[in-house]
């Protein structure tokens, strides 16, 4: 999964400016961390659903993303 | 008595008007009917022209379902008849997006949509009652969304698709909402008269009360009171005289890659056409060559519209160069050649030349420019950033002459506001406001259009402007071109002030240092480019070798478009540096396999002096591991322009002593100095034995590293904030200086360095032969916010520091006695700086740095960053950073300092090559740099181009008459003897069927 999300998911979503990594799998809770742009995004959900999605179409398994915003420093009082 | 602030809660007469405002832009479309026959398909774009489709194939596409995938791109299909009801009218298109999109309707470009656009009209395209609508969406939408608040919620990689509609529009009320957009601008802002705003807000509530916002009756009455009441009242007067200029500025890659531009710039420029076809008034500016390169490829139907709009005047190609390069980190020939290719692709194309730089967004202009300019028939300049974006010091001057460093001259203009702008009264009175030059600069430029993606000039922009004239408190405004306002108001204006110097930036100092491969990997291509061309150059001038025109052409190119001042700078996501590094790795195999065309037994020496510097010579069999390579040091002995074989230097039995001093120091003694290093690998003294002299200045450091914490907020990657050193990070060592390697030519002394996640190895050579000591950084940087400097405390009184720029030096002050020398605590320079006093100095040679701190006693060398926007992994991973301390007698020149660091940055290549001695001891007799050796491109000269480095006079003498060019090859004279003034750079072509050949 870890592979997958660095190979597959994380270049697509650099694209955007955003950053996304693998934290950790625990029975079908996926924790992804996100960085850059994602961080502070509104709509954050949409993507996680999109995330959850191909993981279906292109692994075979369901989960459910928990996300976790790193913001920078200078977008912490958004 | 206490202060009770009084307060209003009900509503004011003003936002009763702005309420109405709302309603009567929902009166905008007289009907709607909505298009359901859809479907999209997803896809990446993977290159330039190409998509990879993503599984799931096409699927239908309803309102109100997620569209868009991270950096993905959409087409989108539909299929529909135009109603019954609508036909005979004008029909438009509707459809709301954060994306960016291209519109084609029954196979024709009919325009774009993007959040600053949501409709196009449909009749030109309507040959037939059924409809074929094709749009090619990006998702990625950065269109000057900060300046756009209603984007910003729908902006993200996951839309909602809001439907598609065919729709009609009330002419009368979308008339009155431009009256009103800009009526009200102006009644909001602060820049205009006070009464006048105040019989605006009366008059403008006054006008609403006649309309019925059910029905939209008494639009047409509001109308006609605006126009009586408003637009004819003469009673308050404006003052300025503001030329307007349609211009959209495209970053080429900045949170999109390079590949992306070729869709935004084509969206770009079909947006400006249609709007050609509506508003005949209409002039829009447009710069790069390479856009006009990319959409003549791609889009070849569009480029013939184009070029049809060029030759009408109403689309003006502006701008000289091939893209809007940094200004600051590329060398002289780059900068050239970005006039040589971007001219010659606007000659072949448009029949011009273009007479103006057109640089809006670089990040400060190096003082090379007039000259590389003047020489390019470019006449007049133009940039931004100067007037909007320094955070110190005022810049003070809009249209003014620019001297460059040789003394050329060019008509400039530094507009006083922002390049983007959405024409609205409020920014050209602001513009007209901040203008500086009022009583000698004419007319003060305002650019309006939206930038990068957000493509262009709108329609309500031109709508707007029509009703200027209308206003009686707006400055007098022309529509004009870029170089008609240039010629008009600073062609022989013989009033404009002279700024002598370089066009420093006050701001975005960070971007001389951030992501150090990428200003490494272009400082080796320029050379290695140099080489190959060279090398083929003469192979063909004097041999009759073939020339690889079109592959070295195509290699500067790559590099050029590398150069982009969001690219070189750093200042740019991700994928934007993966790209960079893999069109690096590119251009380096491409030139290998050029070299090896010319390859041989023997070394080829492309400096014109005699190259008898240490050299490091890769060998695998080699004893010195440097920068990762094995190989052995050489003193080539090799005169200029001649080849020969090299050898290991000559050794010399103990010609290194070392013991342990107090402190831990270690105590080295070599033929030419007496080193005192400390246990981090900083200097304690060095005592020159040769000069009888200590070069430490106590207390200041020197080769000293530090780590600060590097905190400048929002703009990351670009910016060093003035109290960088407010905090040190401690960088403990982990195995102090010691000596690893000696043996009887060089010895190399670690010291080891560590953080938590860092790993940091710093390699000091000495030479039994030289007096050169080079420094090798080897880092494995994994730290975050953070910025690596290595300091140096000369002991020398100077107030002054010579920077190399790739064509002559600079000398920019030390001392801090103004705001303007305060602010310039970090510079840009080249290969090298110095800092000498009467009889000696010292000099830091590098081979791919390009900030310096600069302090009271002390300057710094920056070395590395680590920003986290817009790209999280900036500058992490490998590094390997190396220069030369030269401690020299005499001053930078009388040391020869240019010659050393073209040594220490032009690799020595093996090549078999003779030059006739006529042209060789030309050469090499005229004591300039030979920048550059190609063929012309049309084939027909062998092209020099010597620079003048060391600000001295000099005198070229050939051994028959050669062609004088300017920098785009064009013959303008013919002699045997050149006076070259300081600086100068000078091109001379020898025909291929004459001279030495």
């Amino acid at each position: 999964m870890e592979q997958y999300i660095q190979q597959v998911l994380a270049p697509r979503v650099q694209g955007d400016g955003g950053w996304v990594e693998f934290v950790s799998l625990n029975e079908n809770e996926l924790t992804l961390l996100f960085r850059g742009e994602c961080s502070k995004c509104p709509i954050l959900n949409r993507c996680t659903a999109w995330i959850e999605q191909k993981i279906f179409e292109d692994q075979g398994q369901r989960v459910t993303v928990k996300a976790i915003r790193k913001k920078p420093f200078f977008w912490d009082n958004q | 008595m206490a202060h009770v602030k009084v307060e209003r809660r009900s509503m004011r007469p003003e936002e009763w008007t702005q309420l109405r405002f709302v309603w009567l832009q929902r009166g905008i479309y007289a009907d709607r009917e909505e298009i359901t026959d859809i479907t999209i398909r997803d896809a990446r774009q993977v290159s330039e022209s190409e998509y990879e489709y993503l599984d799931g194939g096409e699927r239908k596409l309803q309102r109100g379902d997620l569209y868009f995938t991270p950096d993905g791109t959409a087409f989108i299909r539909a299929h529909a008849i135009v109603p019954e009801r609508f036909r005979g009218r004008q029909v438009y298109l509707q459809l709301k997006t954060a994306a960016e999109m291209i519109v084609k309707i029954n196979g024709k470009f009919a325009g774009g949509l993007d959040p600053n656009r949501e409709r196009i009209l449909l009749n030109p395209y309507i040959d037939r009652d059924e409809l074929d609508i094709e749009i090619e969406a990006y998702n990625r939408s950065k269109p000057d969304d900060e300046r756009n608040p209603a984007a910003i919620g729908k902006h993200g990689c996951r839309q909602i698709f809001e439907g598609m509609y065919f729709a009609t529009v009330r002419d009368n009320v979308q008339s009155l909402v431009y009256d009103y957009t800009l009526l009200l601008d102006i009644a909001h802002s602060e820049y205009f008269n006070e009464d006048y705003r105040k019989f605006l807000n009366i008059e403008l509530s006054r006008a609403l009360d006649k309309v019925d916002f059910d029905t939209f009756e008494g639009v047409d009455e509001a109308a006609k009171y605006i126009q009586k009441t408003i637009y004819e009242n003469t009673d308050f007067k404006g003052s300025g005289d503001v030329a307007l200029v349609g211009h959209s500025h495209l970053d080429i890659a900045y949170y999109w890659r390079r590949i992306h531009a070729v869709q935004k710039n084509a969206r770009t420029i079909l947006i400006q056409l249609r709007l050609m076809d509506k508003y005949p008034e209409f002039r829009y500016t447009h710069t790069q060559a390479y856009t006009y390169e990319t959409l003549e490829k791609y889009y070849p139907e569009l480029f013939a519209e184009l070029k049809e709009k060029v030759a009408r005047g109403q689309f003006e190609p502006v701008g000289a160069m091939y893209v809007e390069p940094d200004c600051n980190v590329p060398a002289a020939e780059s900068l050239i050649r970005q006039f040589l290719y971007g001219q010659h692709y606007f000659r072949r194309a448009f029949g011009k030349t273009i007479d103006n730089a057109w640089l809006p967004d670089v990040f400060g202009n190096s003082w090379i420019m007039p000259q590389i300019l003047k020489k390019s028939k470019v006449d007049y300049f133009v940039s931004n950033k100067m007037s909007t974006w320094n955070d110190t010091n005022r810049f003070p001057h809009n249209n003014f002459i620019w001297k460059g460093i040789d003394g050329s001259e060019v008509y400039a203009s530094v507009p006083p506001t922002h390049f983007i702008s959405w024409n609205m009264p409020s920014q050209i009175q602001e513009n007209w406001e901040a203008y500086q030059d009022k009583e000698t600069g004419g007319q003060t430029l305002s650019m309006y259009g939206y930038g990068d993606g957000g493509s262009g000039v709108t329609e309500e922009m031109l709508e707007l402007a029509r009703r200027f004239e209308k206003v009686s408190v707006m400055p007098k405004i022309e529509m004009t071109g870029g170089a008609d306002f240039l010629h008009k108001n600073l062609k022989d204006n013989d009033k404009l002030a002279t700024w002598d110097g370089e066009l420093y930036l006050e701001m975005h100092r960070g971007t001389f240092t951030t992501k150090s491969n990428l200003k490494k990997m272009n400082r080796r291509l320029e050379y290695k480019l140099r080489e190959a061309e060279m090398l083929c150059a003469f192979a063909a001038a004097f041999g009759g070798a073939d020339y690889p025109a079109e592959e070295l052409r195509a290699c500067w190119k790559k590099l050029m478009l590398n150069q982009f001042h969001d690219i070189l700078p750093g200042s740019h996501i991700h994928p934007v540096y993966e790209d960079a590094m893999r069109d690096y790795t590119e251009i380096n195999k491409k030139l290998d396999v050029i070299l090896a065309a010319n390859d041989g037994d023997v070394y080829f020496n492309s400096l014109p002096f005699d190259r008898d510097m240490l050299t490091f010579i890769p060998d695998e069999d080699g004893p010195i591991t440097r920068e990762g390579v094995k190989g052995f040091w050489s003193r080539p002995h090799l005169p200029g322009l001649t080849c020969g074989n090299v050898s290991p230097v000559q050794g010399k039995a103990n010609w290194m002593h070392t013991e342990h001093g107090q402190d831990g120091k270690l105590l080295i003694e070599t033929p030419f100095y007496r080193l005192a290093l400390n246990q981090d690998g900083s200097f304690a003294s060095l005592y020159d034995l040769t000069l009888g002299r200590e070069w430490v200045r106590p207390g200041c450091g020197f080769n000293k590293l530090h780590i600060w914490a590097d905190h400048p907020g929002m703009y990351d990657a670009w910016d060093i904030l003035p109290n960088y050193q407010d905090v040190e990070i401690s960088l403990p060592i982990q195995e102090a200086a010691r000596v690893t390697y000696a043996d009887d030519s060089s010895a190399e002394i670690m010291v080891d360095f560590a953080t938590e996640k860092s790993a940091w190895r710093m390699v000091i050579r000495l030479f039994a032969d030289s007096q050169g000591i080079e420094v090798e950084h080897v880092v494995d940087w994994q730290e975050k916010h953070r910025l690596a400097k290595v300091n140096f405390g000369p002991d020398v009184l100077t107030r002054e520091m010579l920077c190399d720029t790739s064509a002559g030096f600079i000398r920019r002050p030390l001392t801090k006695n103004t705001s303007w020398e305060q602010a310039r605590f970090e510079v840009c320079h080249h290969k090298w700086f110095d800092l000498s006093e009467t009889g000696a100095g010292m000099a830091v040679i590098n081979e791919g740095k390009y900030g310096v701190g600069v302090e009271k006693n002390k300057v710094s060398l920056s070395l590395l960053r680590s920003t986290i926007r817009p790209d999280i992994t900036s500058d992490m991973g490998k590094h390997h950073i190396a220069y030369l301390i030269l401690p020299h007698a005499g001053d930078a020149v009388q040391a020869g300092v240019n010659r050393l660091a073209f040594a220490y940055n032009v690799p020595l290549v093996k090549a078999t090559l003779t030059l006739p001695d006529k042209w060789r001891e030309a050469l090499c007799e005229s004591g300039l740099w030979l920048q550059s050796a190609k063929l012309s491109e049309d084939g027909t000269m062998l092209v020099l181009r010597l620079s003048e480095q060391d600000g001295k006079r000099a005198c070229l003498r050939f051994p028959e008459p050669v062609k004088l060019l300017n920098m785009l090859e064009d013959i303008e004279g013919e002699a045997d003897t050149l006076s070259v003034k300081p600086f100068e750079i000078m091109t001379v072509g020898i025909p291929l069927n004459e001279g030495g050949n």
